[in-house]
């Protein structure tokens, strides 16, 4: 069965200062800190596409651990942000890296969800196809959208990419997913004109409505309970979410991972930045849980082992 | 059906953990002004929601200042 077996990422070195914009958006630098959760919001520089900042995420991968480029058999960016409508962004990747014509590539086009819903769909198409290496991407620059004169995002997103490594020797495996739909709300996040448009009560509504359910139904679906869970990983949309979710499913704070003081809402790559911490120093037999959440409006949650 | 009141508001309030202590809050006097921000005002209309049963649609909420005026608001509802 595949796994996650190491993740790189790339976290723009440039980063804006939401402390600078307390005055603009007449806000203070509790409400930054301790509602939004974001310091600084990391930006590429504007001439950047996704797909550089996927191969920056790779050389970091790279300077992790030996990639044996021939070996790789598929290759998946998680982007709606792509370089170009047509092309898919992952043809890009393929390219540059230099990987084999055997090798299938292809986007997906998912937001803040993602991530969690890659991780099923690219490990099933590995299994189904006799696979046993693939590179997950996730880049999703949502600078390139943002209307900076907008409170209700203008705070929140960050740049980044990660690629993860999924390996049929890993040990880190998904043991089950939970995925859903709610595509009547599908204007509340929304790309209009090229600028993000997002009605942050709508989204919170979801969200806290959503996520706990979520988590309950696969727990119950892998027949575990919430204490048995070591770790928590919820996209890190803001820290008024992350702490609702935790409050609302009833959750240990203490095993509740959350940093995005230093990036932002970094959409897809939420999850793997935070997992990229910590992957190598999991211990057999303990359990963490992934849940990513918002454009679509869609979820997708799921519980991994460490085996 | 039985009439709201601002306690019941007040319930909901430390329920969802809005301000340390919900007991010293005005009724009369702007959320806003007594350590409620626009975050805690989102969880407390979905807090509302949940519990009272009711929708509370984006166009009604610029009048919801006070508790107060959420319990004048949600009686009208009723």
């Amino acid at each position: 069965m595949i796994g996650l077996a190491q993740i790189g990422c790339y976290v723009p070195e440039r980063k804006v200062s939401n402390l600078d914009l307390m005055e603009k958006f007449d806000t203070d630098e509790a409400f930054i800190r301790d509602k939004i959760g974001v310091i600084h919001r990391t930006r590429k520089e504007e001439e950047q596409k996704a797909s550089d900042l996927c191969l920056k995420a790779f050389e970091n991968l790279e300077s992790k651990q030996n990639i044996a480029i021939e070996d790789i058999e598929c290759c998946v960016v998680v982007t709606q942000n792509p370089d170009f409508n047509i092309p898919h962004t992952s043809a890009i990747v393929h390219g540059v890296l230099g990987l084999p014509e055997s090798c299938a590539s292809f986007d997906i086009s998912l937001g803040c969800s993602g991530y969690v819903y890659a991780l099923s769909i690219v490990t099933a198409f590995m299994q189904a196809n006799g696979m046993n290496k693939a590179l997950l991407f996730t880049a999703d620059p949502y600078s390139d959208i943002i209307d900076e004169e907008d409170k209700n995002t203008a705070l929140i997103f960050g740049d980044a990419a990660t690629v993860t490594l999924l390996d049929g020797d890993a040990k880190l495996k998904p043991l089950g997913f939970d995925f859903g739909s709610k595509g009547i709300g599908y204007k509340n996040l929304i790309n209009q004109d090229n600028k993000l448009y997002m009605n942050g009560r709508a989204v919170f509504n979801f969200t806290a409505s959503t996520v706990p359910i979520s988590i309950r139904n696969l727990l119950k679906k892998l027949d575990l309970n919430k204490e048995q869970i070591d770790k928590w990983y919820f996209h890190q949309g803001s820290k008024y979410i992350v702490d609702t979710i935790t409050a609302r499913a009833g959750l240990d704070k203490e095993k509740v991972v959350f940093d995005m003081y230093e990036y932002g809402n970094t959409a897809s790559s939420s999850i793997p930045l935070l997992l990229s911490k910590d992957i190598l120093h999991l211990q057999k037999g303990q359990k963490i849980a992934l849940s990513g959440f918002g454009v679509g409006l869609s979820w997708a949650s799921t519980i991994l082992e460490q085996f | 059906m039985s009439k709201v009141t601002a306690q019941q508001i007040l319930d909901v309030i430390s329920k969802a953990n809005i301000v340390k202590d919900e007991e010293a809050l005005a009724n009369d006097k702007p959320l806003s002004e007594q350590g409620v921000d626009s975050l805690d005002f989102s969880g407390l209309l979905f807090n509302l929601e949940e519990t009272l049963k009711i929708e509370i649609p984006d166009e009604d909420i610029d009048g919801l200042l006070t508790i107060n005026d959420i319990v004048t608001y949600i009686n009208t509802k009723k």
